[in-house]
């Protein structure tokens, strides 16, 4: 089944460009944390934190040298000026902030956190759905009611500040946001599973496994949940570009990450600068965001759409 | 009809209790101490215990008739502290302890065995390797005691690993829980720290300006995005309808951050179609206002269109188009009412939200709403103001629930069944 699915995401052209865009994504964030990581281990200043003063408000290289500049010189080779075209390019290439501070390098370490963010919240939010909602699904009367309680009274609680107030509980910075988005973004995964699996609990090869003697464990989690786990998957590709925004969101407020430059915080720097005409950080996190948000949002689609029997029945 | 009523409105206390319970984990249990949050960390532990009496954070959390007190700060003797017989060890206090109040002195102490008495109080208490600490309990008078309570030993050698000082509270159930119940029977929401002043105030003064920015973008958004919707299901896949579907997948794709500085510094500041910053007239709204609609459009276009999709693969629209009717009359008059009723609880779900205002719309456009007001509550750990905020949220999103779902088994037999 999965692999008729990669197949019929990898079919269309627009669904493959956005593969790529997150395999790019994720190569991005691995990076960062090397880089992150080292100069951690070395103890130093990291460069995308390094003020550069005589380098204040540098406009993108694309812009600060013109085709004149890599025009072949009297005398010069052709390798030579290729070169220089290259490192003139490649000097800061997206330009540099108002402390001098480069915007590729922090629009990467933004990449990282962004990542991050996705990945532990996903890990926090999504056992803790699947757990409580295979469980509510399969044993029904007060085990379900309880796990309803907990989730109705969750979902009352208004989202967005209930996760700034659990990370401002939690202490601000990474680990706020993690608890913060984590904790609190279960509960659609887990009335969705819930629903599903109460339909498969009376289906005969459930009927069969219990007369077979299997533990209600195994049953829930080794022949139930394959069959219900594209909710799973689904609920994935939708809450982590979700997440991400959040985060943006929370450090731009100054409840998000500490010291460390995410996007918001980068968005919160650029928007005072862009009186004085400073423009290319915030497009270039703008753009950046627009095109990892966007990939996930087009991949999750077409994973509904892959995945979801009752969709696909509508194309045709 | 009356049973059902009675059972939906029964079913709504538990989670009025939960949503109390859970503020209550979150700022009384899980939080650190809003006293060295407001009165910053170089405040005296006097102050901050009278700034816990008044609020009553100096309860137990729940239920006990013990509490800690800041008057001895709880210590451990990392490698031990070694008393031989006849020493005094006094214990001195930060503060007067309270007056006519119980107290219980307790000191860990391992390893050696002996006996000690307490000054002011008598009696000897053995310390035993199994027996491993000594307590004192004692009623301070009626002026409260600033002096040292000393530790005496009368023979053997001690080791004294830990003290642990705690106040008798006059009843078990003084707790934080039964007085945070206390303060909701009575409405009360508590004070800010920052301003001093009733949250209850600052509630009712922040609704309208939020109510103001909400209410047109949400009723804006609701018409403009079920009008896109019936276009979309009208044209379903054809051009119109992809267009519209890939517009609104890149419109939920753009941070609302971008869209808000974008508007404001474009719009506002080079274009000056529409002022900055402030609330002072109508004109002032129609940016944010318009902000907040196209920022919501796409994803409620989605949700509307599939909806309404969902609606028109059903065999009742294949018998409409059968005996004969058009595509305008089949849309209209039999997939639209149908498709109400997920859109009727949508909106009617949604309605709650409207009154936490928008966190970034009145904090960037000066609107002096509940929203810029929770924004700030939440930079400055002004706990009673978020809770305040977060607790009536929650209670005005489970009525409409209730409201919700009674308006449905009146008009829909099928609810009461369930």
């Amino acid at each position: 089944m999965w692999r008729g699915v990669w197949r019929e995401l990898c079919r269309r052209r627009l669904i493959r460009a956005c593969l790529w865009v997150i395999a790019a994504f994720t190569l991005v964030a691995v990076y960062g944390e090397v880089v992150y990581r080292y100069y951690q281990a070395v103890d130093r200043t990291p460069s995308y934190q390094q003020v550069n003063l005589s380098e204040r408000y540098l406009p993108p290289s694309f812009l600060r040298h013109p085709f004149e500049s890599v025009r072949q010189a009297a005398g010069e080779s052709a390798f030579r000026r290729v070169w220089r075209g290259f490192g003139n390019l490649a000097y800061r290439p997206w330009g540099t902030d108002n402390l001098g501070r480069d915007v590729l390098q922090r629009t990467v370490q933004g990449a990282r956190i962004a990542f991050l963010v996705g990945v532990v919240t996903s890990l926090i939010a999504i056992p803790i759905g699947m757990i409580l909602g295979c469980v509510a699904g399969y044993f029904g009367r007060w085990v379900d009611e309880g796990i309803v309680w907990l989730y109705s009274t969750m979902e009352s609680i208004p989202g967005l500040l209930f996760i700034l107030a659990i990370s401002m509980v939690v202490g601000k910075g990474l680990l706020g946001v993690y608890m913060g988005i984590g904790l609190t973004t279960w509960v659609g995964l887990c009335r969705l599973l819930r629903a599903e699996v109460m339909k498969h609990r009376d289906r005969s090869y459930v009927m069969a496994a219990r007369s077979l003697g299997y533990g209600n464990g195994r049953i829930i989690f080794r022949h139930i949940l394959p069959n219900v786990f594209h909710i799973v998957i689904i609920t994935f590709s939708i809450r982590f570009p979700a997440a991400i925004g959040t985060e943006v969101f929370m450090s731009f407020l100054g409840i998000g990450v500490q010291g460390e430059p995410s996007w918001g915080i980068m968005i919160g720097n650029a928007r005072l600068r862009l009186w004085q005409g400073m423009w290319w950080e915030l497009t270039a996190v703008t753009v950046v965001i627009l095109a990892v948000v966007l990939a996930f949002n087009l991949v999750g689609d077409a994973l509904r759409d892959a995945l979801d029997p009752r969709s696909r029945e509508r194309e045709s | 009809m009356i049973p059902f009523i009675i059972r939906r409105v029964l079913t709504m206390i538990p989670i009025i209790l939960g949503v109390i319970l859970i503020t209550f984990l979150l700022f009384n249990v899980v939080g650190g101490s809003p006293a060295s949050m407001a009165l910053g960390k170089n405040a005296s532990p006097q102050a901050l215990e009278e700034f816990d009496e008044q609020r009553g954070f100096n309860k137990p959390a729940v239920l006990g008739w013990w509490t800690s007190t800041r008057a001895l700060p709880e210590t451990r003797f990392a490698e031990g502290l070694t008393l031989s017989a006849g020493t005094n060890f006094p214990i001195k206090m930060l503060f007067p302890l309270q007056p006519d109040t119980v107290y219980r002195l307790r000191c860990g102490i391992s390893r050696m065995a002996g006996s000690v008495s307490w000054i002011p109080a008598s009696g000897v208490t053995a310390v035993s390797p199994a027996h491993d600490s000594a307590e004192l309990i004692f009623r301070t008078g009626a002026k409260g005691t600033a002096m040292p309570v000393t530790l005496f030993v009368q023979h053997g050698t001690l080791d004294v690993r830990s003290l642990l000082l705690s106040r008798r509270m006059p009843h078990w159930y003084d707790s934080q829980l039964v007085h945070y119940f206390k303060l909701l029977a009575r409405f009360d929401l508590g004070t800010s720290l920052a301003t001093n002043e009733k949250v209850t105030t600052m509630l009712k003064r922040g609704i309208g300006p939020s109510l103001a920015l909400t209410i047109p973008i949400f009723f804006g958004g609701l018409v403009l995005s079920v009008g896109l919707a019936l276009v979309c299901a009208y044209w379903r896949n054809r051009w119109v309808d992809r267009v519209l579907v890939i517009t609104a997948v890149a419109l939920m794709s753009v941070n609302y951050l971008v869209w808000i500085i974008f508007g404001q510094f474009f719009m506002a500041y080079k274009l000056k179609w529409f002022p900055i910053w402030g609330f002072e007239a109508w004109s002032y709204l129609l940016l944010p206002v318009i902000i907040g609609i196209i920022s919501g459009l796409g994803s409620n276009l989605r949700f509307y269109r599939t909806v309404l999709l969902d609606e028109l693969y059903k065999d009742y629209v294949r018998t409409a188009y059968a005996k004969g009717l058009g595509p305008t009359a089949v849309l209209f008059k039999h997939v639209l009412p149908n498709a109400l009723i997920p859109i009727v609880t949508n909106t009617a779900l949604a309605l709650p939200f409207l009154y936490t205002g928008s966190l970034l719309l009145e904090s960037f456009f000066g609107v002096p709403g509940l929203g810029g007001l929770s924004v700030n509550a939440i930079n400055s750990s002004d706990v009673d103001v978020v809770r305040g905020v977060v607790l009536v949220g929650a209670i005005l999103y489970v009525v409409a629930s209730l409201l919700t779902d009674l308006c449905y088994a009146m008009v829909d037999p099928r609810v009461k069944l369930k």
